[in-house]
């Protein structure tokens, strides 16, 4: 079917036309040797032999995810908002901006929403055509989240998912989830849990779950 | 016909593999890596992206390109690394003879002192004093121009029965469950780099952005879980028309 859009880009019209061809299919990687992690070191060899990369920032990169970007970041903005309303509204209406106060930004996090779970409304975030996440405020996303599993279910089962992580929402809430479709990359503000009036901001930010944040769990409860 | 990244939907699948205690209460026993290859993997997808070679579309669209039976049974990280050497044949970087060579010599200990050696870095680079910075800065995918957007807030629309890429197996972000759909506008989100082209080398060609909600009796009549719930997608102008 062909749109009319008046904005649809010229090039795409040309790609209709049948005058580009795709190259899809390809099955190069099928002569690396069949161990994924002799996989990984024959192309890593290669590049760093052809000094394409360089062996600093592989470990730099693997550094900084694997100890300094992870959950805990986003935690701290939560706790945030639950302490701080002026916060909270920054956050809500420009998320991006509020989250780099903290110190927060960068790669697969440069357009953040802030989804709010309210009384009626529940929020999950899945990426169902790959695993666009939050990088900057979550990390690297962890294996459930990249799952085929989680992707094909969650836009069609969502209270079931949600019961498998053991959490069962009211039949009377609306669950909205969010497929991450495009660039924007979305981050769900918990409740903030009962009984933590007296809580301070770092004491708060250790309730918040990596779950809770992502739609498949709630903070955690404070005895 | 459904390809098998656009899984959204999809029947065919299992529990979602976590755990729950006994008091049913999730457990989180996730490693940021579990093995260092998985670390690897990411660590040198990024750097090779940063050599400028391709976009980030265009590394979906190669993780989309793998042979299904492959991407099926791949896991995650392989998926990548499978994808990636392709990328770096396809642009020309590595030849397949570089890696027939280099497959050989990972696995014959006699090379190990070859491996170990450094070597002169290529001017394309990463270097890893910039790693930091660049990361905290990323690449928007939004662009400063002036289109003005067709569609507000509240407008009816429905989406395209077919990916506006007609290149077949083309790139598109609109899942083929929501095709074909009624929603609602609820958010102009500006103007974003648009996938379809930029996954093939065919331009950013930017174009405005919306959150669209969709009822799930829309896109599931025939299940009944919880008809009241909603699905929000984010979806640029060709991806949809006004509903009349």
């Amino acid at each position: 079917m062909l749109t009319s859009n008046l904005s649809f880009p010229g090039n795409l019209r040309r790609m209709q036309m049948g005058k580009v061809k795709n190259n899809n299919h390809h099955n190069h990687h099928n002569l690396l040797p069949s161990d994924p992690e002799l996989r990984v070191k024959t192309i890593e060899s290669l590049l760093l032999s052809k000094g394409l990369i360089d062996p600093d920032s592989i470990e730099e990169i693997i550094d900084l995810y694997e100890n300094k970007i992870g959950p805990q970041n986003g935690a701290k903005v939560i706790a945030k908002a639950w302490t701080d309303n002026e916060y909270k509204k920054r956050l809500i209406t420009n998320a991006t901006s509020a989250i780099a106060e903290l110190g927060f930004t960068g790669r697969q996090g440069e357009n953040i929403i802030v989804v709010e779970n309210t009384e009626k409304i529940h929020n999950i975030i899945v990426c169902t055509l790959c695993s666009c996440y939050p990088w900057p405020v979550l990390g690297i996303p962890p294996s459930w989240y990249k799952s085929d599993e989680y992707r094909a279910r969650t836009v069609r089962e969502p209270r079931k998912v949600l019961e498998e992580f053991g959490l069962k929402i009211d039949s009377n809430k609306i669950i909205k989830v969010w497929d991450s479709t495009s660039e924007l990359r979305y981050l769900v503000l918990p409740q903030r849990p009962n009984n933590t009036e007296r809580l301070n901001e770092e004491e708060l930010s250790k309730l918040v779950t990596r779950n809770s944040m992502i739609g498949t769990g709630l903070p955690k409860v404070y005895k | 016909m459904k390809r098998v990244h656009d899984m959204g939907g999809s029947y065919e699948y299992g529990e979602i593999p976590v755990s729950l205690d006994s008091e049913g209460d999730f457990i989180d026993d996730e490693y940021v890596f579990k093995y260092s290859w998985h670390a690897k993997a990411l660590a040198i997808t990024l750097a090779s992206g940063s050599l400028g070679e391709w976009t980030l579309d265009e590394s979906r669209h190669a993780r989309e390109c793998l042979p299904p039976k492959d991407y099926k049974n791949f896991s995650y990280y392989e998926r990548w690394i499978a994808s990636l050497v392709n990328l770096l044949i396809y642009k020309k970087i590595v030849s397949l003879k570089e890696i027939i060579r280099f497959s050989k010599l990972v696995d014959d200990k006699n090379s190990q002192n070859y491996l170990n050696k450094s070597f002169k870095l290529d001017k394309r680079a990463w270097l890893s004093q910039n790693v930091k910075k660049d990361l905290s800065i990323g690449s928007s995918s939004s662009r400063k121009i002036n289109i003005k957007p067709a569609f507000k807030k509240g407008d009816l629309v429905r989406t395209v029965l077919k990916n506006p890429n007609t290149i077949q197996g083309g790139h598109t972000r609109l899942p083929s469950y929501a095709m074909g759909k009624k929603g609602v506008v609820t958010k102009y989100r500006g103007i974003h780099v648009f996938p379809d082209t930029n996954a093939h080398s065919f331009g950013e060609k930017p174009l405005p952005l919306y959150t669209i909600e969709f009822n799930f009796s829309e896109l599931w009549p025939s299940e009944n879980e919880s008809s009241h719930d909603i699905i929000c997608l984010d979806l640029w102008e060709p991806y949809f028309k006004k509903q009349t």
